[in-house]
């Protein structure tokens, strides 16, 4: 693994927590210990996400558009840095 | 609206050719009980949904589901990367080349390609429900 993909994966383990502690709120939308949790998931998230985007690129099109090559550059999600 | 984030749910990294894999993998992209149905059964079905939390679940996993999509594409994509035509008649592999080369189409294992047939909605959240049950298949 790339040092690109190990900051990646850190990434989606802490998003995909988020993701599951988001979706059991939505069935129980009061629960306070949970929402305490998807923000702390979130929070740990957020510095990789910062690093990873000023690092390689951005991960939304909302992010940065000051170099517009930068979205559309690869390696795209299917590929590896060996395919560009 | 959808908003894209350029990673996958989780990585694939396939570095061994297969295509005799990837035409079975290729159902749990296009198939009866694969990504593409489950995203937009859940997608189609919230629209009808009474509750606030019944739109909100359907949604967020009609998402993921796409998610899943993704993931299966990006699969089936690395299976069949340099294939060469040795490999392709050795895995049976003709039918599907002849028509998509390694383009990823949805179709089913079999070969059907993906349609709405696999899914239901019917406005009604009970039945709609349980058409879910049914087609995540634990339950």
């Amino acid at each position: 693994m790339t040092k690109r993909e190990m900051l990646l994966k850190k990434i989606s383990t802490a998003q995909f927590a988020a993701l599951d502690t988001q979706l059991f709120l939505d069935t129980h939308p009061g629960d306070t210990e949970s929402v305490e949790k998807m923000r702390k998931y979130r929070n740990l998230a957020k510095p990789l996400i910062e690093e990873y985007e000023q690092k390689y690129g951005p991960l939304t099109k909302n992010g940065d558009d000051s170099n517009t090559w930068n979205w559309i550059k690869g390696p795209w999600p299917w590929e590896s840095e060996e395919d560009c | 609206m959808f908003v894209y984030e350029k990673k996958l749910q989780y990585p694939v990294n396939i570095k061994t050719t297969n295509p005799k894999l990837a035409k079975i993998i290729i159902t749990q992209y296009g198939g009866p009980d694969g990504e593409l149905g489950a995203s937009l059964r859940y997608l189609s079905q919230r629209f009808t949904m009474p509750m606030p939390e019944l739109k909100g679940t359907l949604t967020d996993i009609g998402t993921e589901e796409l998610n899943h999509l993704e993931m299966i594409g990006a699969i089936v994509y690395q299976l069949t990367k340099n294939l060469t035509e040795e490999q392709v008649k050795a895995a049976g592999f003709e039918d599907y080349f002849v028509d998509h080369t390694t383009g990823i189409y949805p179709q089913s294992a079999g070969g059907t390609p993906f349609t709405a047939a696999y899914l239901q909605s019917k406005g009604d959240p009970i039945t709609d429900l349980h058409e879910n049950m049914a087609a995540e298949q634990g339950l």
